[in-house]
């Protein structure tokens, strides 16, 4: 079963991003080929929901991340691949029968691009399969010091697809690739019969094992940027233990993040966060949001150390706006999303929830029943978990009689003087800090409203 | 001095967009034209702030919706024709009819097709200025039109034209000459002619929509006036969309409206800053009747997203938009200022304080007008002593039975309505979340 969310979530973590924005997937995009980048966007766009899959791309990327492989390809190489392989008319086959005097003097003079292009693509396709049989005879079973993982218990993380990278590559039909020298000119006789093996005959084993490239381009691409960015590599727990457990974790567009630690279990499955204004409430819960996200596609994760028991789906409500289109005004757009949250939960799935500010779009009294009612019935489902914030501690004081597997979190203010300092490290607890008031009048709204109106008085 | 409205408020109240659904740009989006699209896109950036000129603006979409049902040129040789026109060259007539004899050689026996295309563009450029000519000559010479009536009617009636009535097929020799004088000798007129086409075919599409949607023009007024009046305001996107009147004057600058959540306090507000941008552009408005006296700009702030990248919480964010505001507004600009929820990303305390004291620093503008929405009903109460220029309204709510119903009909006064939590158990969330994989649509 795949990993579920949606758009809204996409949108609030901000993991495809727009252009001209910073977005995850941007972050994590070193890579070579055009077909590794098709590819990591086809991993954010589905994430893991089991753990053995995750574990396994996971262990892969940190294989390469620790030994720092580098891609052993030249890029030019796939982009020349890609536009041969993708011409599949028949007409435009070489045929070992036409090598007439005519077509002999127009590839000596170079007119034919047709065929160079047929020619420079055999070529690449070569240089690309006879690189690869190389890599792996390093970086299969064996460590980049060229001792054999045979020995340990497990052997390289890489092994399962350089086995089956191999066995590919074994086909007696491709034998002759072998062969050939670097640097050395093709007859024509030889380019006809390439051709035919690799664009025609054997085309699905060609692109399955560039498949396999792809593969490779992105675990490299994604072990450097851990390197690069210092992350960590999450640790995901099959079965029904319900925990999560995250040391440090910190928001990646930051430039100088702080880093917080979050604990949840099944009898401590809701945290209730208050703080604020810009105390960072939502930043730690965007931060939450992608480490997990991260997590569930067995990518490193912004964070100091992470264990998690893995999920079926993530839903954040951060940045809801509303729509006139459909006739919905905030607060219903905020009703209807928890409702379709709620939707999900009662299929029985385990999902990790975030509500930023629930009920913001309505009336106070409205809000506090509302924030009881729904957080309460949402700490009843055990199997998920949920992290939600809200500017009513009254709220939170009434969930703390009413339930007794709810934390309670807050980001706190310090005054100094008039200016407010804010640490962002979360703290135990309901908070009551409010300093909108000073935010207003730092910013000197009002005595810019006054000067305008002396300065109209006067003259 | 131009008509300020800077993008948050283009989105907040979703005007420009061509290929956004429900936006006000593809409302009025119906033209034929590639020039006429242009023109459309060149109005809507640019709103007039002189009231003669908004006036007459105005008259003119009204005069078109009276007198025009359809565009009245074919689209297929218009397009031919505006690229036929649009690559003129310069020469002389003696290399242009040598270069055509040249086509027209390589044509016959290449079957090259640069000839026939001038040929086609010929053919259609002649069409359409017969049909056109006959469109204009039906207008009223002496209306609002009458100044482009008169100058297409002595363009075509130039005698360097008078072939284009009668021939219907030319010799290869003919094409030369008549592709020379349209594209050479007269190009300085037919871009004329095209410029009074596009603008023809903007206040056609102008007034068909406004005659389909029953929109009215609102008459604009001297600066000084400082007064907004209409006896029936509805969004312009909404069908079956109900009507309120609203007035405010110096006076009484400052309308605080409550309701409760989907009575359509966003919706007034919206449509309210709709009609002023569509009035401003001498466009009709979807308000029964309506006078305005022009204003310097608009202001508005409803879906304030926050910005992590700068670091702004929403909150914050907010606190920006406002003195943004507050700094146009006390920089003397006469300005039109809408504020939805205001302080909605902070806590109740914070808001109420936050609220209050900067309506009561904006109202002291007279100059200005400003629509406020909120919640936090405590802020009317105490805003309204001692300030006769606060308007309250609100937009109540029936309960029928246990469904809330709205009539978005705005009264007078301030309400405490609230029904969040009716809302909820209507929409039955807590059972669901309660309940066991048996759901139910």
């Amino acid at each position: 079963m795949a990993f579920i969310t949606d758009s809204q979530t996409l949108e609030d973590l901000r993991i495809l991003g727009k252009r001209g924005e910073d977005s995850v997937l941007g972050m994590f995009d070193r890579t070579r080929t055009r077909g590794g980048a098709e590819l990591l966007e086809e991993m954010f766009r589905y994430p893991l929901s089991d753990a053995a899959a995750i574990q396994y791309r996971s262990g892969i990327i940190r294989h390469f991340a620790t030994a720092g492989t580098d891609f052993p390809f030249e890029s030019e190489l796939f982009d020349i691949t890609d536009a041969y392989l993708a011409d599949t008319d028949e007409r435009t086959k070489l045929s070992r029968d036409e090598n007439t005097l005519g077509s002999r003097f127009n590839h000596l003079i170079g007119a034919d691009t047709e065929y160079i292009n047929i020619y420079k693509g055999v070529i690449s396709v070569i240089r690309i399969m006879q690189v690869l049989k190389d890599f792996l005879e390093t970086n299969g079973d064996f460590d980049a010091r060229g001792h054999s993982f045979a020995g340990a218990a497990n052997g390289s993380p890489y092994r399962a697809d350089s086995r089956a990278t191999r066995a590919l590559l074994a086909d007696a039909a491709l034998a002759p690739l072998w062969a050939e020298q670097a640097n050395a000119k093709l007859s024509y006789a030889k380019v006809a019969d390439y051709d035919l093996l690799l664009r025609f005959r054997h085309r699905e084993t060609i692109k399955k094992i560039l498949r396999y490239i792809y593969h490779l381009d992105v675990y490299l691409s994604v072990g450097r940027v851990a390197v690069e960015r210092k992350l960590t590599f999450a640790e995901a727990m099959a079965g029904n233990g319900h925990s999560l457990l995250i040391e440090g974790v910190y928001h990646p567009f930051l430039k100088h993040p702080v880093p917080n630690t979050l604990l949840m279990m099944a009898d401590n499955n809701v945290l209730f966060l208050t703080g604020a204004n810009m105390a960072g409430k939502s930043t730690f819960m965007k931060a939450l949001g992608i480490a997990l996200f991260l997590a569930h596609m067995g990518f490193p994760v912004p964070a100091g150390k992470m264990t998690f028991s893995v999920l079926d789906g993530i839903y954040t409500t951060i940045n809801l706006s509303d729509n006139l289109g459909t006739g919905a005004s905030h607060f219903y757009a905020e009703v209807l999303r928890v409702k379709k949250v709620a939707r999900e939960l009662s299929l029985s799935k385990n999902l990790f929830v975030i509500f930023d500010e629930l009920f913001r779009g309505t009336n106070v009294k409205d809000a506090y029943e509302a924030t009881v009612a729904i957080t309460a019935a949402f700490a009843e489902k055990r199997s998920s978990m949920f992290v939600i914030s809200s500017h009513i501690m009254e709220a939170g004081e009434v969930l703390k009689e009413r339930c007794n597997n709810i934390g309670f979190q807050y980001l706190p203010t310090h005054m100094n003087g008039h200016t407010p300092v804010y640490t962002y490290t979360l703290e135990t607890g309901i908070t009551a800090d409010r300093h909108g008031m000073v935010i207003i009048n730092n910013e000197g709204i009002l005595d810019i409203l006054e000067r305008g109106r002396q300065k109209k008085i006067k003259p | 001095m131009s008509f300020t409205c800077d993008k948050q408020t283009l989105d907040d109240l979703n005007i420009l967009g061509k290929y956004k659904p429900d936006s006000i740009y593809s409302l009025f989006g119906g033209v034929h034209t590639s020039g006429g699209e242009q023109l459309l896109d060149s109005l809507f950036r640019h709103p007039l702030t002189d009231p003669a000129e908004i006036n007459r603006r105005s008259a003119l979409f009204r005069y078109f919706q009276d007198s025009v049902t359809a565009f009245p040129l074919d689209k297929e040789p218009l397009s031919v024709m505006e690229n036929y026109l649009s690559t003129g060259g310069r020469g002389h007539w003696l290399g242009s009819v040598l270069q055509t004899g040249w086509k027209k050689l390589t044509n016959s026996i290449l079957r090259d097709e640069t000839y026939s295309v001038i040929q086609d563009g010929l053919l259609s450029t002649i069409r359409i200025l017969n049909s056109f000519g006959g469109f204009m000559g039906r207008l009223d010479a002496d209306g609002p039109y009458g100044e482009q009536v008169r100058k297409v009617g002595a363009l075509l009636d130039d005698r360097r034209l008078e072939w284009i009535k009668e021939q219907r097929r030319f010799s290869w020799f003919n094409v030369a000459r008549y592709d020379h004088l349209l594209r050479n000798v007269l190009q300085q007129e037919m871009k004329t002619l095209t410029d009074i086409i596009y603008h023809v075919d903007v206040c056609v599409a102008v007034g068909l929509v406004a005659r389909a949607k029953g929109f009215s023009y609102a008459h604009a007024q001297p600066k000084d006036r400082n007064m907004f009046r209409t006896t029936g305001l509805r969004h312009p996107c909404l069908e079956k969309a109900v009507a309120n009147p609203l007035s405010l004057w110096g006076d009484s600058n400052m309308l605080f409206l409550t309701g409760a959540n989907m009575a359509g306090k966003s919706t007034f507000m919206k449509a309210f800053g709709l009609s002023v941008y569509l009035a401003h552009m001498g466009f009709p408005v979807a308000a029964e009747e309506m006078t305005f006296s022009v204003r310097d700009g608009i202001y508005s702030s409803i879906n304030v997203p926050d910005n992590l990248s700068l670091g702004y919480s929403h909150f914050y964010a907010e606190v920006l938009r406002v003195k943004k505001v507050a700094e146009e507004v006390s920089g003397g600009k006469d300005l039109i200022v809408i504020f939805d929820e205001l302080f909605k990303g902070t806590n109740v305390k914070d808001a109420y304080d936050g609220t209050l004291a900067v309506s009561a620093a904006f109202s002291e503008y007279r100059n200005c007008m400003f629509i406020l929405s909120t919640h936090i009903i405590e802020v009317g109460e105490a805003l309204r002593v001692g300030r006769p220029n606060l308007q309250v309204a609100y937009l109540p709510t029936f309960m029928e039975g246990a469904v809330p119903r709205y009539t978005y009909r705005m009264q007078e006064g301030i309400t405490s309505d609230r029904h969040g939590m009716m809302i909820i158990e209507n929409e039955k969330i807590i059972d669901i979340i309660l309940s066991e994989g048996k759901v139910s649509n």
